[in-house]
């Protein structure tokens, strides 16, 4: 079947066929590389995309289902340059082996696109399905905070 | 101090006044990882021609394989080729070769690899790989160490006695014992009989999965030219190169044949050091010349076919006087190695080295014994062995403090392992911070002032455990590093450890930043690629900081003296009045005198003839340390010299435990650990919070549950799951201790494993404190508070 | 790993072609959010020769309030349940089990019906909407039928919606004043399935509802539970309580739980949540969302 779906702004005209997961179609026939593949059934979050504005598992996504539908990975959430989420995670090493920091990004990025000034615990909340191994987290939330805190203006 | 494991100090590093070590710059790999830019191997394209493979797997724990037929698979479209074990007779391994590419006459674990096959797309390949039929005679399964041992059992690898091996493996063939680690000093009948309280008791440890979230993946090529190449997930190169070589030597490769890329690695934990699904993709490859093909393990073949940590029985008696002097200390360790122990064997031979945890006790005995089951092998992870018997050990200190009518802390005051102190296995302690770790720790947690609850179903308790690890590795396990300038006087540094997210990358920037001037970023650290990149060992035993951090700062002091070389040749200055500083070349004896790195490291400095003087400047650098040896007494283990060092501290918790559901809300945690030197405090920050939920996550909430046909029951992360972002303490406090080891980089040792070592043991103590429940098994959820607490009180 | 069976994938415009699709291929399934539809055909649990993408039927993707009555079309993530504030106000507890799904990647893409439809003993929706005697809509070759909760889940992973039929979407009798509560029992404080769950509903005049979920084949009600608790102070009704908890629930020993450890936890959930809801009645108790246990 042929599908459109835009991939960061652009659009693609793609054969898939029904048993074809998004994650896969992205990664293999759209070389879209950061949403990755850690557990095939939702569990982890490193599969994270931006689906028409919100945060879903692509590994729970046929393409075909797509067709028509808008998806943002990490490579096209800063546009140009970088988010200030993205360049406060670099200052403060919020990350360690980072494989599961192109969910999470995006899975914080819908939060501060919802809620400029949330709460610790929201930001817990907001990345809960995203699974990280190597960090404890809270290097992670420390950084999307402070990235709240400089965006708002805030002392 | 004894000059026995000093090494090469350099003294002078350590007086330095240091610019870039002890700073916690940003991760040089921050970038790359923020924005989708870091690369992993499943992220390496391979064009049209990539095949992909699945594996056909056994149902069965323990079996023969009578029958295999692969016609049905090899008739379905798509599918290029299907193997067996037969094509591939070969055995391998990293320190025992008790494996095969594939089972050939039985299969020793469920999930164990029997045949592959290779087809166009991943979908193909699954779906032929159900049509392989597989005739087997089932075995009763041996699950359990004890039962392995017993008289009378069957052999699960009947020919353990001739099996190639390193030689501080000490296999008992004709038993299921493939190493037994027997460590002597004292004596011990004395030892006892000086004793005012002796407690004994037995702790059990089950399995444990890393859960690195990158699952295995092996990408094989062979090359019309026949030049193997290999992209793994691995913490490994330069020894999957090895084993690779020495597995498929019979097909005609030796390591110049072989080559092994590995880009970044989405999180290690042990779990991808040696060689484990890997030998699949390499064997594979050979079979489809010309033909990349990849091999991805599943979450679940994650869980239950690669290394699992491996469970143990330990019993533990230990004696101390009424003052709290421990006078001695017996523990045997039975620990469940499963159906291979080419790696694991070696943790079992560490915690048998160590298993007086970091206590001066003048009578040992350690048995610790390493034991083939039916279970998935049993292999490294972070901590390697001594996570599992500190949760016994400390528990048990603990208990024994308590029976004497000592405080705890005050206890493991008494009995701290300090510098000179003789180890277990005879040689003198190295220099440490374990004193000011028990007192800071037990400050931050405020040790001895009780804590009350709001709630009335909450108690609240705390603990403090003490923790040490040295690295297990060969005794002339070795780092080596290649240094280039380019000509913006920015740098390339070639290493072949593995940045598996602890910051190994920036840290070795670091080094060469304090030795060379250049801030880290301008310095480029590169991954590794075995036919460019000098030679590492591995990236375990938290070694990499201090053994390869001194093969950079080799390397970029070998380049730093040409710099001075060529500025004497050219100016005339005598090399040791020069210096760097702000990437410029000065000199003591002309104030006036500045040449800037970029001017000159490539093109080399012109005279007033117009010829130049230098050229490219580059350097290497390797470390080996030179003082250690495995060869021992087997029967006591004295007489060598197995560990370079071990990295001490202690860890602390204050918890809230509610009576009626068990549930643990850690409150505070709080760890210290000696890091010799802080090259980068946020990065060691970083391990002990990530180190710290990981170990906590062994004791609240994981652990492997296999059915009685061997079975794992939570290979998902449905139910095998790990802690969130919601389960983290409400606070963590990260205490660094800098008591600098000789022979480290500017003083550093390492300190990755460390950081998880004490946290099951904290939790039961703090536990007992909270609630007056002493559990001896891990896990201890909240589920198993709570009937503890049930059954207590009688219910 | 890849799906590895082929399968044909259907998108029907309205609700009429969807079921005539449905007609058409006896073996097919409903694709919804898909979060469980995805993962079982990837597992060979489920082999559908095709399946009915119904998420460009128009209609089916509302919450909308009529005549006393709250509809939930078959569409509504979870997370537009927890967006919605007519949910937040007329049916807190709902607001407060659908918290409790997952986490927010899944719950922005799974549906409520598609957590009724999967039928998983543990499933968050269950319990909620029993003590809400929510009534399931369906339609099929046979034109539109109502099923009330409490007679939809059949079994494990079985749930009382005929091969043909399609759940359009949950109607819920707006209650009036109450005060809910979810108890949730699970490993984690993030993701996690339940272990055990409990939902209460304290009612004006010490009228309670209360259903569990997890601890059985199926979520159920405990209607021998709500005649006991009837006309009292909760306080008054403890003795008693923990050996009714027992008699109702069934639990299972599995990877996630003893049944001991679940039928302890039942009883502790129960009157944890039942003192949670009556506060909430009044206008007082934890906020919803806040845990109990």
């Amino acid at each position: 079947m042929r599908i459109d779906v835009t991939v960061n702004g652009e659009v693609w005209n793609l054969e898939v066929e029904p048993a074809e997961v998004l994650l896969d179609v992205l990664r293999e026939k759209a070389g879209v590389k950061s949403p990755k593949i850690g557990c095939e059934r939702g569990d982890c979050g490193s599969c994270t995309i931006l689906y028409d504005g919100h945060t879903i598992r692509s590994c729970l996504v046929l393409a075909v289902e797509a067709d028509g539908h808008e998806v943002v990975t990490l490579e096209g959430i800063g546009g140009e340059g970088l988010t200030m989420l993205q360049r406060t995670m670099v200052e403060m090493s919020s990350f360690q082996c980072g494989f599961c920091a192109p969910g999470i990004v995006l899975a914080a990025h819908e939060l501060l696109q919802e809620d400029p000034n949330p709460s610790r615990h929201d930001v817990e909340e907001a990345i809960s399905g995203n699974l990280c191994r190597c960090t404890g987290y809270i290097p992670i939330v420390d950084a999307v905070l402070e990235a709240a805190r400089i965006e708002r203006g805030a002392p | 101090m004894t000059d026995t494991y000093v090494g090469k100090a350099d003294a002078a590093n350590a007086m330095e006044d240091l610019q870039v070590v002890g700073t916690g710059a940003p991760r040089i790999d921050g970038l790359d990882k923020v924005t989708g830019a870091a690369e992993y191997v499943d992220d390496i394209d391979f064009g049209p021609a990539l095949l992909h493979a699945s594996v056909v797997e056994s149902p069965h724990a323990h079996a023969r394989i009578v029958r295999i037929d692969t016609t049905r698979a090899e008739a379905e479209p798509g599918v290029v080729k299907v193997v067996t074990g037969a094509d591939f007779p070969f055995t391998f391994g990293l320190y025992m070769q008790d494996r095969h590419v594939f089972a050939m006459d039985r299969v020793r674990f469920v999930g164990e690899q029997v045949a592959a096959v290779i087809a166009r797309n991943a979908r193909i390949a699954k779906r032929a790989a159900s049509l392989v039929e597989v005739e087997y005679e089932v075995l009763d399964p041996i699950l359990d160490p004890l039962g392995a041992i017993s008289e009378g059992t069957e052999l699960i690898h009947p020919d353990l006695g001739s099996y190639p091996r390193v030689p501080w493996f000490l296999p008992q063939a004709g038993t299921n014992i493939s190493h037994w680690r027997k460590t002597r000093r004292g004596d011990l009948e004395a030892g006892f009989a000086e004793a005012d309280v002796i407690l004994e008791d037995t702790y059990t440890v089950p399995r444990y999965a890393h859960c690195a979230i990158e699952p295995h993946v092996v990408v094989g090529r062979l090359d019309q030219a026949g030049r193997l190449t290999l992209w793994t997930a691995s913490q490994s190169p330069y020894t999957q190169r090895a084993v690779f070589a020495e597995a498929l030597a019979p097909l005609g490769f030796s390591h110049q044949d072989i080559r092994v890329i590995t880009p970044y690695v989405g999180g290690g934990f042990g779990g991808k050091a040696g060689v484990s699904m890997e030998i699949i993709g390499a064997a594979l490859a050979t079979a489809v010349k010309g033909r990349p093909v990849k091999v991805r393990w599943t979450r679940e073949q994650e869980f239950y076919n690669t290394y699992q940590r491996q469970g143990v029985v330990a019993n533990l008696k230990v004696g101390a006087r009424r003052d709290g002097t421990i006078t001695a200390l017996e523990h045997t360790l039975y620990w469940d190695a499963g159906a291979y122990v080419e790696y694991g064997a070696n943790v079992v031979n560490a915690a048998g080295l160590s298993a007086t945890g970091p206590y001066r006790v003048p009578a040992v005995k350690i048995d610790s014994l390493c034991i083939y089951t039916n279970l998935p092998p049993g292999g490294p992870y972070r901590g390697f062995g001594y996570s599992e018997f500190h949760f016994g050990l400390e528990s048990h200190m603990t208990r024994l403090a308590q029976r004497l009518g000592i405080d705890p802390v005050e206890f493991r005051r008494i009995n701290a392992i300090a510098e000179g102190d003789t180890l277990a296995y005879g040689e003198p302690m190295n220099p440490s911070g374990l004193r000011e770790a028990i007192d800071r720790t037990a400050a931050a947690i405020d040790w001895g002032t009780p804590a009350a609850s709001d709630d009335p179903n909450v108690e609240i308790g705390k603990g403090l455990c003490l923790f040490w690890k040295a690295p297990a590795m060969p005794p002339n396990a070795s780092s080596a590093s290649f240094l280039k300038f380019n000509e913006d006087g920015s740098i390339n540094i070639t290493v072949s450890g593995m940045e598996l997210g602890q910051g190994y990358l920036t840290v070795m920037a670091q080094v060469a930043s304090e030795v060379l001037s250049v801030p880290t970023a301008k310095i480029r650290v590169e991954t590794p690629d075995t036919d460019r990149n000098p030679y590492e060992w591995q990236t375990v035993a938290s070694h990499v900081t201090w053994s390869c951090g001194n093969a950079v700062a080799a390397a970029a002091k070998e380049a730093r003296d040409k710099i001075y070389q060529v500025v004497h040749d050219a100016h005339g200055y005598e090399e040791d009045s020069l210096y760097l500083e702000d990437e410029k070349v000065k000199c003591d004896t002309d104030p006036d005198f500045e040449l800037p790195l970029a001017d000159f490291v490539i093109d080399g400095i012109e005279m007033s003839d117009g010829t130049y003087r230098g050229g490219p400047i580059v350097g290497s650098g390797k470390f080996m340390p030179e003082f250690t040896s495995a060869r021992s007494d087997p029967e006591t283990s004295q007489g060598g010299h197995p560990n370079v060092h071990y990295t001490v501290g202690a860890a602390g918790v204050v918890v809230e435990v509610d009576r009626e559901t068990g549930k643990i809300r850690v409150r505070k945690a709080a760890l210290a650990a000696d890091v010799g030197r802080a090259i980068n405090p946020t990065l060691i920050e970083g391990q002990i919070t990530g180190g710290l939920l990981q170990g906590l996550a062994t004791v609240l909430y994981e652990d492997m549950r296999f059915d009685e046909q061997g079975r794992l029951l939570n290979p998902t992360f449905t139910d095998y799951k790990i802690p969130t972002s919601k389960d983290v303490p409400d606070e963590i406090v990260p205490i660094i201790i800098e008591v600098p080891q000789p022979d480290g980089p500017f003083g550093a040792r390492g300190v990755g494993e460390h950081t998880m070592i004490a946290a099951a043991p904290v939790i039961a103590d703090a536990v007992a404190d909270a609630v007056g429940v002493r559990l001896t098994d891990m896990p201890i959820t909240a589920e198993r508070v709570a009937l503890a607490i049930l059954e207590a009180n009688g219910r | 790993m890849a799906i590895s069976h082929d399968f044909a994938y259907l998108r029907p415009g309205d609700l009429d072609e969807a079921l005539a699709m449905l007609d058409e291929n006896p073996g097919a399934r409903v694709l919804a959010g898909g979060t469980d539809l995805v993962p079982w055909m990837r597992d060979d649990a489920v082999f559908p020769d095709a399946v009915v993408d119904i998420k460009q039927i128009e209609g089916l993707a509302d919450i909308v309030v009529a005549d006393g009555t709250l509809r939930i079309g078959s569409l509504v993530t979870f997370s537009d349940l927890i967006r919605s504030d007519v949910v937040a106000t007329e049916v807190p507890l709902l607001a407060e089990a659908a918290a409790t799904v997952a986490s927010v990647g899944v719950r922005n893409r799974a549906t409520l019906a598609g957590n009724l439809c999967s039928a998983v003993p543990s499933c968050d929706g269950g319990p909620a909407l029993l003590v809400y005697d929510a009534v399931v809509q369906v339609t099929g070759p046979d034109g539109p039928r109502e099923a009330p909760v409490s007679e939809w889940f059949l079994g494990p992973r079985e749930a009382a919606c005929g091969p043909g039929e399609i759940a359009t979407g949950v109607t819920i009798p707006i209650p009036g004043a109450h005060g809910g509560c979810y108890v949730k029992l699970s490993r984690y404080r993030g993701e996690d399935l339940a272990q055990a769950g409990v939902a209460v509903l304290a009612l004006p005049e010490h009228r309670y509802r209360v259903a569990f979920g997890a601890v059985g084949p199926t979520p159920f009600r405990a209607p021998t539970i709500e005649t006991h608790l009837e006309g009292r102070a909760i306080e008054d009704s403890l003795d008693g309580l923990d050996e009714l908890v027992d008699e109702v629930i069934s639990p299972i020993s599995d990877v996630r739980a003893t049944k001991e450890y679940r039928a302890h936890m039942c009883r502790v959930m129960l009157r944890r949540g039942l003192a949670a809801a009556e506060a909430r009645l009044t206008g007082g108790g934890p906020p919803y969302g806040k845990q109990v246990i």
